[in-house]
């Protein structure tokens, strides 16, 4: 099948399809050294580790040293009108249009809302932004987003840092084939074979952040998560085999036709 | 059998009497299927604070730093408490603030918490606890609620630990900036709840643990839990702990919580702790907690020393405090006064705190919250 050579969102092309992710890193050091290891492009960061007056703790001030565009998200938000809001300083602090919407008004579990995300996006697109909402693995929902102006949707493989992989990969099939914007796999990955599985399946990017921060060497696992995407897409580009069926009957069914 | 004290009993939803016996009974087996649990619920949880786990803590601790790793990172969220009060109407005998002990009252007046916020704010912090005792005209509602509302002027974050309040004036904190209200049952065990809260409006058991209902139910975003370990019998509170966390996680489906573990030592003031709770049962609820809410916060003071904050830090523990003062203000002058709360034995500044951490491989987080999300 064919497939495009760059990701583009909003008009804005990226060559890396590996987004970051920035939190739960030892340091601000070996972050900056992972996304330069993930040769990620697009890396997103949450407005509520912005800390402006006190530079060892703000992560906004690292990335800002880096060749990157970010996409500021809006995690804490538990509402559309506040998504809004964090949005709208996000723009002015970091000069990005880019932003990844994040409402989930759980704080534990971090499942989005999707009725405030749909809220959001909608008012964001009018806004003038390029919209990434996070959101559950709905293929209705997908098109919803789609049909606003959103530049991609972000459904969750599965629970934000469960590691537990795509455990929604049915429901992104049907996003995949209803989608006319990137579909890119967000929350849930674990190991760099899921990411490859994803991007296999069609995904035009998947967003990695624990199954890096929390690895044993986070810089060498975004190393390795950046070779995985690029196998994957690579062989979604080449056109998997059919699997084979797995017996021939004795007796074909079909005889009776002869 | 459920208690009951001459103050109230335990409701249904909350007596953890069921999975006492398995708590005594676990073996094991039980305590490895607990870990391996998909899903816990009160069998488990019972099984994993168990002395048949305390055989196998070193299995529990690596199962913790899992899920703290997965769920957290490699970072602890820092807090800072100030003590705006030490007026207090409540007879807890085991509290340094207790009514009729004979040191010196004093409450913050705000041009003292001007000055105490600026002093907290030059050591970086940007998460701020604002404490009080028991409900007094000198320290009333009205009073929390301003200082609320100025510490929100100045902090990313501000949570507040004070007296029981109404829903009304719950939701007035919510709009005056408060993110979250932590108030401690400090024992689930009605009966011995009665022994230790001699007068004052804190004998009131039920309105305590209704308390934090209220607090969700007003929309203000986290409620915090704690049982003060040491003044009752430790497996019936720990249980109940865990129960009231769950409950309020199904009645309120946007509940944040977050728990704590507070713990009276037996070398502090004159108040010998009847239950006292060793380094690793300590430890080992930590764990189990951990292992059983992988994605709730769980916070530790500095009430205890350097060795085992050190320790469990990012081992289950992923909210800390540091540099703390348990004396009304004492961030502006550092007074090296006495009469705090309680026996702060982690005195580290924030710096050297920060080098430990950094040493374990963890980053300490300042900011974690911002002021637009309130």
């Amino acid at each position: 099948m064919k497939t495009e050579s760059k990701l583009t969102l909003g008009g804005v092309e990226f060559e890396s399809r590996l987004l970051m992710g920035t939190g739960k890193f030892a340091s601000s050091e070996t972050m900056t050294r992972a996304i330069e290891a993930a040769g990620a492009q697009l890396v997103t960061v949450a407005l509520r580790r912005f800390n402006p007056g006190q530079p060892s703790d703000d992560l906004l001030g690292p990335l800002r040293n880096l060749k990157i565009t970010l996409a500021p998200n809006t995690s804490g938000a538990r509402n559309a009108d506040e998504a809004v809001r964090a949005a709208m300083l996000c723009r002015e602090l970091s000069g990005s249009r880019f932003v990844k919407v994040e409402i989930h008004p759980n704080p534990h579990h971090l499942m989005p809302d999707p009725i405030e995300t749909y809220a959001a996006s909608k008012t964001l697109v009018k806004e003038g932004f390029i919209v990434l909402p996070y959101m559950p693995a709905d293929p209705v929902l997908a098109k919803r987003l789609e049909d606003v102006g959103c530049a991609a949707v972000m459904p969750l493989g599965s629970a934000i840092g469960t590691g537990h992989g795509l455990a929604t990969a049915e429901m992104l099939r049907l996003i995949i084939e209803g989608s006319s914007v990137p579909v890119i796999v967000d929350a849930g990955l674990r190991a760099p074979s899921e990411a490859a599985a994803a991007m296999e399946m069609g995904c035009g990017a998947v967003l990695v952040n624990s199954a890096i921060a929390a690895a044993r060497d986070p810089v060498a696992m975004a190393a390795a998560f950046a070779a995985a995407v690029k196998a994957g897409y690579a062989a979604r580009g080449a056109g998997l085999m059919s699997r084979s069926a797995e017996a021939v009957a004795t007796s074909p069914l079909t005889s009776f036709l002869t | 059998m459920k208690r009951t004290g001459n103050i109230g009993t335990i409701p249904d939803w909350l007596n953890p009497e069921p999975w006492l016996d398995v708590v005594r009974t676990a073996d094991e087996a039980s305590v490895r299927r607990a870990l391996d649990a998909a899903s816990l619920h009160e069998e488990e949880f019972a099984a994993l604070v168990s002395p048949a786990a305390a055989d196998l803590l070193e299995a529990l601790a690596q199962r913790a730093l899992e899920r703290t790793r997965t769920h957290f990172g490699r970072t602890i969220a820092f807090y800072v408490p100030l003590y705006l009060s030490n007026y207090c109407s409540g007879g807890c005998i085991y509290c340094g603030f207790a009514s009729d002990r004979r040191h010196a009252r004093r409450r913050l007046e705000p041009a003292d918490m001007l000055r105490e916020f600026e002093a907290i704010k030059a050591m970086g912090f940007e998460e701020i606890l604002l404490l009080t005792g028991e409900r007094t005209p000198r320290a009333d509602y009205a009073y929390v609620r301003d200082a609320v509302a100025e510490a929100a002027r100045h902090f990313a974050s501000v949570t507040v630990e004070a007296f029981p309040m109404t829903a009304d004036e719950y939701r007035g904190l919510a709009d005056a900036g408060c993110v979250g209200v932590t108030l401690y049952q400090e024992t689930y065990d009605p009966v011995q709840y009665s022994r230790l809260h001699r007068w004052g409006p804190k004998r009131d058991y039920a309105n305590r643990l209704e308390a934090p209902a209220r607090v969700l139910g007003a929309r203000v975003r986290f409620a915090g839990l704690g049982a003060l370990l040491g003044i009752s019998e430790p497996f019936f509170d720990i249980l109940a702990l865990y129960r009231h966390a769950r409950y309020l996680q199904r009645r309120f489906w946007q509940a944040g919580l977050t728990i704590s573990f507070p713990r009276v030592c037996p070398q502090e003031g004159g108040f010998v702790p009847p239950y006292p709770v060793s380094n690793r049962q300590l430890a080992q609820f930590v764990f189990a907690f951990r292992i059983a809410m992988p994605d709730v916060p769980l916070t530790l003071s500095t009430r205890e020393s350097e060795t085992f904050r050190d320790g469990i830090a990012g081992v289950g523990i992923s909210k800390m405090s540091i540099a703390s003062r348990t004396t009304v203000g004492g961030y502006e002058t550092r007074n090296e006064s006495p009469d705090g709360q309680f026996h702060v034995n982690d005195d580290r500044n924030v710096a050297a705190f920060c080098a430990a951490l950094k040493a374990k491989g963890l980053e300490p987080v300042f900011k974690n919250w911002d002021k637009l999300f309130r």
